[in-house]
């Protein structure tokens, strides 16, 4: 009860109690505040080590007199109860101080926690500030590094040279006592410098510009003037064709040839142009003909123009021709969607394409049989292919054996070495065959015509090997210096072939045609006969066994054309395997032979039939005849029967046997027998008649 | 039957030409020079080249060393026989034998160093020479051929001492035996002929054809290859081939042949013989037939064995015939390759 109540009275008792205590240590700040105490403001006068003294002093006398009370109620007695109320004054006095120290202690912790927040609040905003100056600083240094960084446009202008710029640049662009120290004036000045000047050439351009213009408008004028001219011109062409026609001068038809020729891809064109010029000069040659009737070399051009022009249209229109006829295609094929190999196929066949226009050459030989030659261009595979056709001027009978020799197909095979006309002269279609599964060009030369190397060089197209296309373009002077050994070729090859033709046709009826003028070649009475000749596969021919020589010399190739040739004599057979090379007459035939008398007789097994197969392939040449030696064949021949006759008739007679000799000798001969190889005399001396060795 | 078919190349006119002589070609004669490091071989047209086998038979040897150093037309007709002497490689075909200088016939365009022509009789063909022989002990040479005969010719003044007459067609071969100065001749008329050289005198006479062990009619009489040593020779031809011992004058040896021979030599104790046929055959004296080694060309017409001391690492046996290959055996049972025009 007391406690409580001094604690709601405390207040007031202290300001009873201490006023008159305080009040004299605080009199001047009583006297300065009027009557206010305030117990806040006496704190900061009282000094806290003396109030802890006062607290521990205070704590003891309190023990101390909290013993004595103790020690005198357990003494006892009535007078303590004096004593103890005394004591107990004391205390309560005690704990009045106690109360005030207390309150002290508050106060001055409260004042404490208040600093130290204030102390705080400062330090924050001091803070603040800091991290404020700290980015400021940092927005700074960015903006001097863009700065730093910064590009000015001029530095992409090409300037001209400072010393060009001294030189050329007036004293008051430049201003060399300036800018000489001072580059960025310098700059300045030059900046200034390819202003002005690219002002000048602005104004060129336009000067240039007005003046194209004009030029324009001249070339304008001209051309209607031109075109104007043209109608006028093809009207006098008109009025004067009746004189040309009757004075015998086909301008306008040459004209017209040549209109066309334009259209002619530039292969085709070099090959016309050249043909022609060369069939002109061929004509004049002969002068005393009057010209153009009697052309061993005429040249046309065959195709449509208007499809080859077509080409030259701009590609949408070749696309819309192409999309229509798709459509068309589509309906005729009700739909069908178009399968791989389809796709393939016609891909080949546009790989394939021939230029619609063709050249043709007429090329006619004394006995007035002529060769006729179409010239294609294929244009995807920029290589000439050509077709042949031989007319004759009488009907041919065609004899069995002959069915190669003037075939299209053959005619002109291996015209010069080597040549076969099966494989492209171009290097650069082998990739493009790779890409649309074409094997090889030989499967399409029958339809397309032979790509023979020749027939590239008189285009004028010339094929190095191992180079890329692009190289390839149409050369006149090519094809001028090929023109004439060519045309040379083709003859002799077509009057070759009608040669062979003709012989073929006796041959095959078991007669050497041996012409008069070859007749001093062999004696007056040849006994051996021709009985068969005929054609012979090439697998046939390699499969013989006496032909293995000729095969492994490489002499036997496909190209060439094979037959059989039997010649008898009594019981005695020769068999003879003949190869004809496409290059006949200037390449001979080349006989294997095969003798079947008293057992079969070879190369391989008897030297003298080693020595007649030299006699009529390597001594061919005494044989020839007159030129163009196109009757070697027949002679060969001839002579293999002549050969026969000697050999059988030479033989030397077996003394075992009984009878007279199957062949009795008739030749007149020196000797029977020469040399280490015992050969028998197969060398004709013409005048005398006898035979003599090599 | 598969055939090797070359790759086909394209021939135009002279290579075809080539090409056919080529195929056509024969070799008659091959004789080693006196160093035994080349071997001379001569054709059917007159040409003569030059192989060398140091360079074939070394170990670097490339295609073109088996192809002829240097080859030079020699004569217009076939060259049928070679021999050399120390300096002189002397050659023979057409009726004239020709001399060479060993020493200059690798360089090119190589003169003859002289020509003779023995004298014959008759004018209208020339007759060929098929065999020519040394004789050293007198320094002389023997040529025999067309015209019957055997003329010797003195080297050292080149004149024409002796002609041997009495064979009546034309001789093949020629054989000289070297302890007497005797010289046996084989020729078209089937026999063999031995010649005393100081007497110029025919000493012995064997008709071969007549000996029925060895007479093969249907292949004629000719004797087209001769050997001899000591008391033995060797000969064959039409009839077969056959060992003959010369004091008796009897066959004592008859080789199981059919096809006539065109070469026979002594080698050690084998009998080397090469003809008709691919092979190289190899006879023991007893008559077996120890080997049969065969070659490139389908016939063969000489054999060369090279015994020169100088070159012991080129001691081969060539053989030539009707191919224009020469082939070269290493050792006897073994074709090593071919040497070729």
């Amino acid at each position: 009860m007391s406690s409580e109540s001094s604690k709601k009275r405390k207040p007031k008792v202290i300001r009873s109690d201490g006023a008159p205590a305080e009040g004299k240590r605080n009199r001047s700040d009583t006297e300065q505040e009027g009557k206010y105490y305030s117990e806040e403001a006496e704190v900061d006068l009282r000094d806290p080590g003396r109030d802890y003294e006062l607290y521990k002093y205070t704590c003891q006398e309190l023990q101390r007199l909290m013993a004595e009370i103790q020690d005198l109620k357990s003494r006892g007695g009535k007078d303590v109860a004096v004593e103890i109320e005394d004591r107990r004054i004391q205390s309560c006095v005690h704990f009045m101080t106690l109360k005030k120290l207390n309150r002290l202690a508050h106060i001055r912790l409260k004042k404490g926690r208040d600093q130290t927040h204030e102390a705080k609040q400062k330090v924050d905003a001091y803070h603040l500030q800091l991290q404020n100056l700290l980015y400021e600083v940092m927005h700074l240094q960015k903006e001097i590094t863009k700065c730093l960084e910064f590009k000015s446009k001029h530095e992409e202008i090409d300037l001209v040279s400072l010393e060009e710029f001294y030189k050329e640049a007036p004293p008051d662009i430049s201003k060399a006592e300036v800018t000489m120290g001072d580059p960025h004036q310098q700059t300045l000045a030059r900046l200034d410098w390819e202003l002005e000047q690219r002002k000048r050439l602005a104004e060129k351009y336009r000067e240039c510009l007005s003046n194209k213009e004009k030029i324009l408008k001249e070339i304008e004028v001209k051309k209607e003037y031109l075109s104007s001219l043209q109608p006028r011109l093809n009207s006098i062409m008109q009025a004067s064709l009746p004189v040309q026609e009757y004075l015998f001068m086909p301008f306008d038809q040459a004209h017209k040839q040549y209109e066309t020729a334009r259209h002619l891809p530039p292969p085709l064109y070099v090959l016309f142009v050249q043909a022609t010029a060369y069939g002109q000069a061929c004509a004049h040659m002969k002068s005393s003909q009057p010209p153009r009737q009697d052309k061993t070399l005429s040249v046309a051009i065959e195709g449509s123009v208007d499809e080859a022009k077509a080409l030259f249209k701009p590609p949408e229109d070749s696309q819309d021709d192409e999309s229509d006829s798709d459509a068309e295609e589509e309906q005729t094929t009700k739909r069908r969607r178009p399968t791989l190999g389809v796709q393939l196929d016609d891909k080949r066949k546009e790989m394939l394409k021939r230029h619609p226009l063709s050249v043709m050459l007429d090329l006619k030989c004394k006995d007035d049989s002529v060769l006729h030659l179409t010239f294609y261009y294929l244009m995807n595979l920029n290589i000439m292919t050509v077709k042949a056709k031989v007319t004759t001027a009488t009907e041919l009978i065609t004899p069995i054996s002959a069915g190669d020799l003037l075939s299209p197909d053959s005619v002109l095979s291996c015209l010069y070495p080597g040549d076969h006309g099966k494989k492209t002269p171009n290097p650069a279609n082998q990739y493009q065959f790779d890409k649309v599964g074409i094997l090889t060009l030989r499967d399409y030369v029958l339809d397309l015509g032979h790509p023979y190397l020749w027939v590239q060089k008189l285009g004028g197209l010339h094929f190095p090997k191992e180079q890329p296309q692009h190289t390839v373009i149409a050369d006149h002077s090519l094809s001028a210096s090929h023109m004439e050994t060519t045309m040379k070729l083709l003859k002799t090859r077509v009057q070759s072939r009608l040669a062979l033709h003709k012989q073929f046709a006796s041959l095959e009826h078991g007669i050497v045609p041996v012409t008069s003028d070859c007749q001093y070649l062999f004696p007056a009475k040849v006994v051996s006969r021709l009985v068969k000749w005929v054609t012979i596969a090439h697998e046939d021919y390699m499969e013989l066994h006496f032909t293995k020589d000729i095969v492994e010399a490489g002499l036997a190739e496909d190209t060439n054309l094979y037959y059989m040739a039997l010649v008898e004599r009594g019981t005695a057979k020769l068999q003879a395997a003949v190869v004809l090379n496409p290059g006949y007459s200037s390449i001979p035939p080349v006989f294997q032979l095969c003798l079947n008398w008293k057992g079969e007789k070879t190369n391989s097994n008897d030297d003298n039939i080693r020595a007649m197969e030299s006699e009529v392939n390597v001594c061919y040449k005494e044989l020839c005849g007159p030129r163009p030696s196109h009757q070697l064949l027949t002679n060969q021949l001839q002579r293999l029967c002549v050969l026969l006759d000697v050999y059988l008739e030479t033989d030397s007679h077996d003394d075992s046997v009984e009878g007279p000799k199957e062949f009795p000798q008739e030749k007149m001969c020196l000797r029977l027998f020469r040399g280490p190889s015992r050969m028998k005399p197969f060398k004709y001396n013409h005048p005398q008649g006898f035979f003599s060795h090599r | 039957m598969e055939r090797a078919v070359p790759h086909a190349i394209p021939l135009g006119q002279m290579e075809v030409f080539q090409a056919l002589q080529r195929l056509h070609m024969t070799i008659f004669s091959q004789s080693v020079s006196p160093c035994g490091k080349f071997l001379a071989a001569g054709n059917n047209y007159g040409q003569i080249a030059i192989f060398s086998l140091s360079a074939a038979l070394s170990s670097e040897a490339k295609e073109e060393s088996k192809k002829p150093v240097v080859t030079f037309q020699a004569h217009d007709g076939p060259v049928y026989s070679m021999v050399s002497t120390d300096r002189h490689l002397l050659s023979a075909g057409d009726g004239e034998v020709k001399a060479w200088l060993w020493a200059e016939i690798l360089k090119k365009g190589c003169k003859e160093l002289w020509r003779r022509q023995p004298p014959y009789r008759t004018s209208l063909e020339v007759p060929e020479i098929n065999a020519l022989l040394l004789v050293p002990k007198e320094n002389s040479l023997i040529l025999a051929g067309g015209d019957c005969q055997l003329h010797t010719m003195d080297l050292e003044t080149g004149a024409f001492t002796r002609a041997l007459r009495g064979h009546t067609d034309y001789i093949h071969c020629l054989a000289l035996r070297e302890r007497s100065p005797e010289v046996l001749s084989g020729g078209e008329d089937g026999a063999v002929r031995l010649w005393d050289l100081r007497t110029a005198k025919e000493v012995q006479t064997i008709e071969v054809y007549k000996h029925e062990e060895c007479s093969r009619p249907h292949n004629g009489r000719w004797i087209g290859c001769l050997a001899t040593d000591s008391d033995w020779m060797v000969c064959g031809g039409g009839p077969a081939l056959t060992l003959w011992h010369l004091r008796s004058s009897t066959p004592t040896t008859i080789f199981p042949m059919r096809a006539p021979q065109k070469h026979v030599t002594f080698y050690q104790d084998l009998i080397l013989s090469a003809g008709q046929g691919r092979c190289v055959n190899q006879w023991q004296l007893s008559g077996e037939l120890k080997a049969q080694v065969p070659g490139s060309s389908p016939g063969l017409l000489s054999l060369s064995l090279n015994q020169q001391p100088a070159a012991p690492e080129c001691k081969v046996l060539t053989a030539a015939g009707n191919s224009c290959r020469v082939d070269v055996f290493t050792n006897l049972g073994y074709r090593a390759f071919s040497l070729s025009f």
